[in-house]
């Protein structure tokens, strides 16, 4: 019955398969767009104007994969064995194709385009999905927003073919084929998918030569088929693909997620021993982890190098800032100054950046120009980074700042903080004798005489409660030098009753 | 030579012109009114590096300059919108004692510590300290200081906006100096002298019994 009814051949002869309503897609605002990048191979490889081929082992022989435009107008074809490339062009460069390098340069642009949309999907090896009815309003409209996707692909350096479409199976088809169109209504799908090649759906090699068998060359041809001999014939599946690209069913997508943490890392084509050199690599690799940082409002506070070398074991350079920083220049100044002092066993030929504990970026306010002083230039840097410089090179725990304690022990009414931020110093009250602006960090014993006690004495006697107690007479002292000294008697044991201390220095 | 570029080699700070006072910028108020009459610019050199000689740490060269880092590090609501730079210690020989600073009126939230391992590091310490344009002052006790260690202090205290005060031990007098300012402290039992053995812009002094 459903046969007779198909061969007749009306415009939509498959009929609506039998779906509960509550599945069926119920939010028709979907709009997908599909890059497809026929020259991924070529282009993740890097791009310079040089002639340069990617091949690929076919059947034990190197055969010419892609070419790029140099190679291609010196007569270089795809197919060709790369023995007969080199003969056409003796400086040709031939790379072996290297699928990791394809999937790393995917998931890069995945990463970028994620600045557009949050349903990014990568749909196979050449190909990239972004759900966009909702960004629209934010970018001002369909054509902004694909005008802003071509540029950003251009400026990757990426050829690609485009389409948009109510569902994700038909962008995939129309930009396989090349079609640079944009559906909006569902209603239109089935006219636009008419014409395409039925190579374009990337079947089984079997399942498109039955097909061309049958005279069936595009997908408007396939859809004239009957359902039910359709999916006895070429399976189930099919017929579900053509359902789903036609918007009869349901095609959920899951969301690629980049990697909350950042990794990437450079391989160099040659040994690098140079230290500028091998900075600019770094820099690259801090700028596209301050790309990665700023789409996700994160900063970072370490960061870990590893220098890879042939045959030593990798070096490893752990940055750490004293703040939490997203800033490329930032990290590349603090790398800099470890840098100067580290020594690599051997020359380098990878380099792997890996971020540390993230943290959401906590912008400043940046000062007005307008209030500058002419005379007093401002403050270039602020203190955090200042310090941040210093325990590069010096260590952490090297850099102090001070604050007071509410304690009459002289050596526990202070205490330090390694590696300055801001310290919240809460105003104490003061004592009420002068306390010394040199203080030894060991009470010493005083041996010389003769000094002239000019103040006191002052009696701390407090802290019998944790073992640290102290009972002192503390005086203030001249002694013939013209020092002033801060000095006092212990009075705990009768030993040292007669001994004078020294414990501060006036300064 | 015209006049304007006559006037802008007189305004050099580089260049010592007999009695005249100093031009240029006014000094950071030392606290001590007599020691400000001796000093060109009625204070401290701003951006330029002083030097203090001591035959012993501790005979009264903080007490000389309290008066100025606390000033410096106080909010001056006249200045700007800026908040008041750091005063930054590079390898003190003992421990600054916060109470006291405190007591003084210093502002510990700007006090930074910085305590180097070697020669080298104090010196580079101190450069960055004084060149990141986020120190009012920087006080350091190197071990070494030669000519051209000073020549990069006088430098970067300029870029940075910030005044050094490098204590060094009485040894050192014979030494060539590009400080702005050398002064000499000595105690005795008769009290604490001071001397400005060197001064751009000024007259070497003896000031008896300042502190």
């Amino acid at each position: 019955m459903q046969r007779a009814f198909a061969f007749k051949g009306g415009a939509l002869p498959l009929e609506t398969p039998s779906v509960p309503a509550s599945t069926a897609p119920t939010t028709p605002t979907k709009l997908w767009f599909c890059a497809y990048l026929p020259n991924l191979p070529l282009e993740a490889s890097g791009a310079d104007g040089s002639a340069r081929v990617i091949v690929e082992d076919q059947r034990g022989i190197h055969r010419v994969l892609q070419a790029n435009s140099a190679a291609l107008a010196a007569g270089v074809m795809a197919g060709q064995s790369s023995n007969a490339a080199l003969a056409l062009l003796p400086d040709l460069i031939i790379e072996e194709r290297c699928p990791l390098r394809e999937q790393q340069a995917l998931e890069q642009l995945a990463a970028w385009l994620e600045t557009f949309s949050s349903m990014v999907n990568i749909a196979g090896p050449n190909l990239l999905l972004l759900e966009i009815a909702g960004s629209l309003r934010l970018y001002g409209g369909l054509e902004c927003l694909r005008q802003k996707l071509v540029d950003g692909f251009k400026q990757h350096g990426m050829s690609v073919s485009l389409a948009i479409a109510p569902t994700p199976l038909t962008a995939t088809w129309l930009a396989r084929a090349g079609r640079r169109v944009c559906i909006r209504d569902a209603a239109n799908i089935t006219r636009a998918l008419r014409e395409i090649p039925v190579t374009c759906l990337e079947w089984p090699v079997a399942t498109c030569e039955a097909l061309a068998g049958m005279g069936v060359k595009t997908i408007g041809e396939c859809l004239r088929l009957p359902r039910d001999g359709f999916a006895r014939r070429f399976g189930p599946q099919r017929l579900l693909e053509l359902d789903r690209a036609l918007g009869r069913l349901p095609d959920p997508r899951t969301s690629w997620r980049a990697p909350e943490r950042f990794c990437a890392d450079i391989e160099m084509t040659e040994e690098q021993s140079n230290s500028e050199r091998l900075l600019t690599i770094c820099e690259q690799l801090l700028q596209s982890m301050q790309r990665f940082l700023v789409t996700r409002q994160l900063a970072t506070q370490q960061l870990r190098f590893s220098f890879f070398h042939l045959r030593a074991p990798a070096t490893q350079l752990i940055v750490g800032g004293a703040g939490f920083d997203h800033r490329a220049e930032h990290w590349l100044d603090l790398l800099r100054i470890r840098f100067e002092r580290v020594a690599l066993p051997e020359p380098v030929i990878a380099i792997r950046l890996e971020g540390g504990r993230h943290q959401a970026m906590q912008s400043g306010s940046a000062s007005l120009a307008l209030q500058g002083n002419a005379t007093r230039p401002s403050r270039w840097y602020s203190m955090s980074q200042l310090a941040e410089r210093l325990a590069a090179r010096l260590g952490r725990q090297s850099i102090q700042s001070v604050s007071t304690v509410a304690e009459h022990r002289p050596h526990r009414a202070w205490q330090a903080q390694t590696a300055a931020g801001v310290v919240t110093g809460w105003s104490n009250r003061p004592d009420s004798m002068s306390r010394p602006l040199w203080l030894l960090p060991e009470p010493a014993v005083l041996t010389a005489q003769g000094f002239q006690l000019l103040n006191g004495p002052e009696r701390l006697e407090t802290g019998w409660w944790d073992n640290d107690g102290i009972a002192r007479d503390y005086y203030t002292a001249l002694n013939p030098h013209g020092h002033h000294l801060w000095v006092f008697r212990d009075r705990t044991r009768q030993a040292d009753a007669h001994h004078w201390f020294l414990h501060g220095l006036f300064g | 030579m015209d006049r304007g570029a006559l006037d802008s080699l007189l305004h050099n700070p580089r260049i010592w012109r007999g009695r005249n006072p100093a031009q240029g910028s006014a000094g950071i108020a030392s606290g001590y009114d007599l020691l400000d009459q001796h000093l060109p610019g009625g204070g401290w050199p701003r951006q330029a590096l002083t030097e203090i000689l001591t035959e012993h740490y501790g005979v009264g060269e903080l007490r000389l300059l309290m008066p100025a880092l606390v000033a410096l590090s106080a909010e001056d609501p006249l200045a700007d919108f800026e908040e008041p730079g750091w005063i930054a210690w590079v390898a003190p020989p003992y421990q600054p004692y916060p109470p006291a600073l405190q007591q003084w009126g210093l502002d510990l939230s700007r006090v930074l510590i910085v305590r180097p391992k070697t020669d080298a590091e104090v010196l580079w310490s101190a450069e960055q300290a004084l060149s990141s344009g986020t120190c009012a002052a920087v006080l350091l006790w190197p071990n070494q200081l030669d000519d051209q260690a000073g020549r990069r202090f006088q430098l970067a205290a300029e870029k940075g906006n910030s005044w050094a005060i490098a204590f060094r031990p009485w040894a050192a007098h014979a030494e060539p100096s590009a400080a702005a300012l050398r002064i000499a402290l000595q105690a005795g039992s008769k009290g604490t002298h001071l001397h400005i053995l060197k001064s751009r812009g000024g007259r070497p002094a003896v000031l008896h019994n300042l502190l």
